[in-house]
């Protein structure tokens, strides 16, 4: 025994000689990333993280962020909430009280960023949510921001583009019950529609739920109630099940989406069958100029596909919390205060020109800004087609 | 080291046999003291003790999450978990035996309670020092001791009568649910409910009733499940339950009132350590006596042989019905807890993901067994925090150990073994 | 009219995956007894299997400048990812469910869920993140017969899956192994005693079911061509439900009952809001339950749970 204890000391000791050295504390500004990297739906965290180290790269080639003349270097804390919403509490809670980062990004859906938006604001920590749509992600919760415009602004817009371009009167919508984006956007499109062309109009209402494959039952009843337009807020893996399947049951009519269509994927897994559908979203790639056509040649350069709007909107996130430290004057070092100054320089950010477009926060934290209609192109491009502002 | 420092099981610290024979005689009392030193040095002293060492700060979760990050802090770690753990708790446990022996020979003269109580205060506060070092800590305990809720709850029912049931996640989100529109209607101004009925200072002293009427509500839905368990079991059952799950999902998700898919937020944070941990104690104590009594023995018959049972004069419909809706109380009171602490009640949350995490729990610490669900609840818990770091490589190594301790000790880690809570506070003179 | 009939064929195909996947779940709780919860994943890897075996195909091929006919593409897919894919229920079998044959029987249903985990994970860290898009081995075409579509897919899906489920049937009914098989079900403490060998027929039931799972995967694959690593989870618990909704020990009544959950899902969306879908479908399944204890087909037995 006492030759074990000896041995095991031994070892300790030329251990702790050898790890690396980490006196004399260098102070680095964390910023923590809570992304799904599995569960539901990885490509959003993969869109997220893969976002997180261009941005990362940027920073470390500038030699760190510069904040009152004195430039710190940058770590990435990123941790994965398994698109749980207790994972996201979990992990929120992690980044903040044990890797004591600045400033969170993410998570990205709503059902992980309203709980983890409430620890967020219960430890003073600025966060911002680049793709949540859900109005209590940021409501009364001053530390909570979000990168992306709210359900409530995109449902009308579509509604108004369907009525201007085609002049339709009857709509059909299909969206994913247990899911709050496609829900809630689902029932704005209605209240607009209807708002439009009294009510009625929405001539059928249909639903699934997470994972179906097969909507061909609810297809046929929208084929059925004589809608002149589909319209569907869902994913891109189901935008391609629901579009072909439309098309095998005889339905020929327009369909119509959201900002979830814009993904690369969207087409890759479609295919034809997308070819010519429009919807709103934050960005149009095909056809970029300036700071968004470079974000996405150097991504697609990197990872091999175009960025979807998960990617572009956490690299605006990314750059606003930039933004946000630089202006905040000095950092003291001591983690609270550091915090509410670039909560407050965050609220204070004006125009902020980022590649989703021009943002400024309001009261909540939600930001106002444009949408983009965009048509899928012969190519299988997404082309803008036009452009619509608060 | 959690074996080690965990104060409930000290006979499970076993290694060789002189390290046993060392450790021999000292009672709980004595085990839980030395984890009270340790939270105390850690708590005064694991700053400068990390600061000393080079390490960041005080390592979450006995330093594993940090070594797996850093694998070169391997030697620092160790040091400072053997530092303010193991030696104190070991050195403190040994040589104040003799006190806390004598101090557990003293107790055991009066009625058990008091001697529980008094354990239970230490164990408090030494869950209350360790997690006061950070909130991830103090969340990670809530919800280790919601799980060993949720555990036990699941285990009445698919260990003690052996019906496999797939409902807990449904129990869970009617308990959840419950307890979440009664706090959040009476005293949390919200968009679902508008103004608070009640005014909010009572909140606190009126939750335990919310949590109550959440569990009672879970109760009653486990009636649908307890009702067809008459004329059928076994495997039909489980897909009666399974169904169950499917159902109540399926219902939260159309109930706008709640807030349907969205999910129900802006719950009170009234789930306090000491909140969450009475409640727990409460759990397994009841649990435990539940199990032990009659009614216990006659769900342990039903497992066995139904109709032998019945030919015993067992009275098998009452049995299942009142220990399905028993089960399913607990299963709401935790899902209650467990909204109040995440703050956020989402249908999508208590699915087949759940039922699975619930199960591993069940199965990983044994059936039929208190103890067993514990170290389950625990052991899987805190097992999913620390290996955190490895990404998504976690979901294959936790699977692969549960593999393997199913292939070694098919019926889990302890299983069919009965908690006695006066053999557990008895004094244990030297051998 | 002609929506109902829409809705028929709809729900036919839909019920055609439920049964195929049934099937190979029903065959392991009806010989031995054991939920095979790993059976969701195994039909999602004989997707993926029949993804990565058509795409060799037509990348052979196209290399040979000899373009194979697309359906002959689709047999020899069909069939390779069948021998692949016995091979790997083969592996659960040896080692999620052997070295379990004397424990309860709730811990192999746990093995089986926890392999389910590492396949998911398994299948996330290989191909990434990104969901594959299936081959169209198939070109669609569309028949308009008086209002109702019909699809070669469909029809295809249809057939492949009915003729699987007689080659089954016929297997077990007029094989000797399959005779073992019959026999095991009745009893699988005694039969083995009668000189049976247990551990090949195990094995071949897993092989078997899992070579059926890789049929589904590749009609999935025609009918849905997005594939994800965890979309296993959901079917695996549905034919969990319909197999033994068939009752044990009966081929048949898992076929109809994979069936019968496809028609319930489609035709509860079409009769009412479908929002409400689950709700009604799972409430269905639950009174039926009520009203027939042991499923459609199965015997009533008093099954002693080996806790």
């Amino acid at each position: 025994m006492k030759k074990g204890l000896v041995t095991i000391t031994l070892f300790l000791l030329v251990g702790l000689l050898l790890s690396p050295c980490t006196w004399g504390r260098v102070k680095t500004i964390k910023i923590g990333i809570n992304a799904p990297l599995t569960g539901d739906i990885p490509k959003v965290g993969e869109g997220t993280k893969y976002a997180a180290e261009m941005w990362l790269e940027d920073v470390k080639a500038a030699g760190g962020i510069e904040v009152g003349g004195k430039r710190y270097p940058v770590e990435l804390v990123i941790e994965d909430n398994e698109s749980k919403a207790e994972s996201a509490v979990k992990v929120q809670t992690k980044m903040i009280t044990e890797d004591e980062v600045l400033v969170i990004v993410g998570p990205q859906s709503s059902k992980q960023a309203v709980p983890a938006g409430g620890v967020a604001d219960n430890y003073k920590t600025p966060m911002i949510s680049p793709w949540s749509t859900n109005p209590d992600t940021t409501k009364d919760r001053p530390f909570v921001f979000r990168g992306c415009f709210l359900d409530p602004f995109q449902g009308p817009v579509v509604a108004n583009f369907i009525t201007k371009e085609f002049g339709f009167k009857k709509a059909a919508v299909l969206y994913d019950v247990a899911s709050d984006y496609p829900k809630g956007l689902a029932e704005f499109f209605k209240k607009a529609w209807e708002d439009i062309h009294g009510p009625g109009s929405v001539v059928a209402f249909e639903s699934f739920t997470t994972k179906d494959a097969d909507f061909s039952s609810q297809l046929t009843n929208i084929i059925k109630s004589g809608a002149e337009v589909l319209f569907t807020p869902q994913y891109y893996n189901e935008v391609a099940l629901i579009v072909q399947q439309a098309h095998e049951l005889g339905f020929n009519k327009p369909i119509v989406g959201s900002d979830s269509w814009g993904s690369a994927e969207t087409v890759n897994l479609c295919g034809k069958d997308c070819y010519g559908l429009f919807f709103s979203t934050h960005y149009a790639a095909a056809g970029a100029t300036g700071a968004t056509k470079e974000f996405i040649d150097r991504y697609r350069g990197k990872y091999g596909y175009v960025p979807d709007d998960v990617a572009a909107l956490t690299w605006d996130s990314l750059h606003i919390v930039q933004k946000a430290i630089e202006s905040c004057g000095k950092l003291t070092g001591r983690i609270g205060k550091d915090r509410k100054a670039v909560r407050d320089a965050m609220a204070k950010i004006k125009d902020f020109h980022g590649i989703t477009g021009k943002m400024t926060f309001t009261e909540e934290g939600d930001p106002i800004k444009c949408a983009v209609i965009v048509r899928i192109s012969e190519k299988g491009e997404f082309e803008f087609y036009k452009s619509v502002c608060p | 080291m959690e074996k080690t420092y965990s104060p409930i099981s000290p006979d499970q610290s076993t290694g060789r046999g002189r390290i046993r024979r060392w450790f021999s005689g000292i009672p709980v009392l004595g085990w839980i003291f030395g984890a009270l030193v340790a939270v105390v040095l850690e708590y005064y002293l694991g700053d400068a003790l990390s600061e000393v060492l080079g390490l960041e700060k005080v390592p979450a979760l006995f330093g594993v999450t940090l070594i797996l990050k850093k694998p070169l802090l391997l030697p620092k770690c160790l040091m400072f978990v053997g530092l303010i753990y193991v030696i104190p708790i070991s050195v403190v446990a040994k040589y104040l035996s003799p006190l806390t022996n004598r101090i557990a020979g003293k107790l055991i003269q009066y009625p058990y309670g008091v001697s529980a109580v008094l354990h239970l205060a230490l164990l408090y506060a030494v869950f209350y020092i360790w997690s006061d070092v950070s909130a991830y800590r103090l969340l990670t305990l809530k919800l280790s001791l919601i799980a060993v809720m949720i555990t036990l709850s699941l285990n009445v029912v698919n260990g003690y009568m052996g019906e496999f049931s797939c409902s807990h996640p449904g129990f869970l989100a009617l308990g959840a649910y419950g307890a979440s529109v009664i706090t959040v209607l009476f005293f949390v101004k919200d968009k679902l409910f508008g103004a608070p009925l009640l005014p909010p200072a009572i909140g606190p002293y009126l939750y335990p009733v919310a949590l109550v009427l959440g569990g009672l509500l879970a109760s009653v839905g486990a009636l649908v499940i307890a009702v067809p368990s008459f004329r059928t079991r076994g495997d039909y059952l489980a897909i009666i339950s399974l169904a169950f799950m499917f159902i109540v999902k399926s219902l939260i998700e159309n109930l706008e009132i709640v807030g349907g898919p969205r999910g129900l937020s802006s719950q009170p944070g009234w789930s306090s350590l000491l909140t969450v941990f009475i409640w727990t104690v409460l759990c397994v104590w009841i649990i435990n006596n539940f199990v032990r009594s009659t009614l216990g023995k006659a769900a342990n018959a039903v497992r066995d042989d139904e109709s032998a049972a019945d030919a015993m004069t067992v009275n098998t419909r009452r049995t299942k019905v009142v220990t399905f809706m028993f089960a399913a109380f607990w299963a709401g009171v935790a899902g209650g807890l467990y909204a109040h602490v995440i703050r956020y009640a989402n249908p999508g949350d208590f699915g087949i993901q759940k039922l699975a995490d619930v199960l591993a729990m069940v199965y990983l610490g044994g059936l039929n067994s208190v103890v067993g669900s514990i170290v389950g609840a625990v052991g899987m818990s805190i097992l999913g925090e620390a290996l955190r770091p490895l990404g998504i490589y976690k979901w294959i190594i936790i699977p692969l150990l549960l593999i393997l301790v199913m292939i070694f000790r098919p019926t889990g880690l302890i299983a069919f073994r009965e908690f006695d809570v006066r053999e557990i506070l008895k004094p244990k003179r030297r051998m | 009219m002609v929506f109902f009939l829409q809705n028929l064929v709809n729900a036919l195909q839909w019920g055609s995956f439920y049964a195929l996947i049934a099937l190979g779940y029903s065959m392991v709780y009806s010989i031995l007894m054991l939920f095979n919860f790993a059976h969701g994943d195994i039909f999602m890897v004989g997707a993926y299997i029949g993804f990565g075996v058509a795409s060799c195909i037509l990348a052979l091929a196209s290399l040979g400048a000899n373009t194979l006919p697309n359906w002959l593409i689709l047999v020899l897919t069909i069939l390779i990812s069948m021998f692949l894919n016995s091979f790997l229920g083969m592996l659960v079998e040896r080692i999620g469910y052997r070295p379990l044959r004397d424990a309860p029987r709730a811990s192999a249903a746990i093995t089986g869920l926890m392999i389910g985990i590492i396949l998911e994970t398994g299948i996330l860290a290989l191909f990434g993140a990104r969901r594959i898009s299936f081959p169209p081995l198939i070109q669609t075409v569309t028949y308009n017969m008086g209002g109702v579509f019909v699809t070669n897919k469909k029809i295809v899906i249809v057939l492949v899956s009915v003729m699987f489920m007689l080659a089954l049937h016929q297997f077990v009914r007029r094989t000797k192994y399959g005779m073992a098989m019959r026999a095991m079900a009745f009893d699988y403490v005694v039969v083995p005693l009668m000189g049976v060998p247990l551990n090949t027929i195990a094995a071949m039931t897993f092989g078997i079911g899992s070579a059926l799972a890789a049929v589904a995967g590749i009609l999935f694959g025609v009918a849905y061509p997005v594939l994800d690593p965890y979309m296993g989870i959901i079917y695996g618990w549905k034919a969990f439900v319909a197999a033994i909704l068939g009752g044990r020990g009966s081929i048949m009544g898992a076929t109809l009952a994979g069936f019968l959950l496809g028609f319930i899902e489609i035709f509860v969306a079409m009769i009412f809001p479908s929002t409400l879908r689950d709700l009604i479908a799972y409430s269905i399944i639950l009174l039926i339950l009520v009203f027939r204890p042991h499923g459609f087909f199965g015997e009533p037995y008093s099954a002693r749970l080996r806790l």
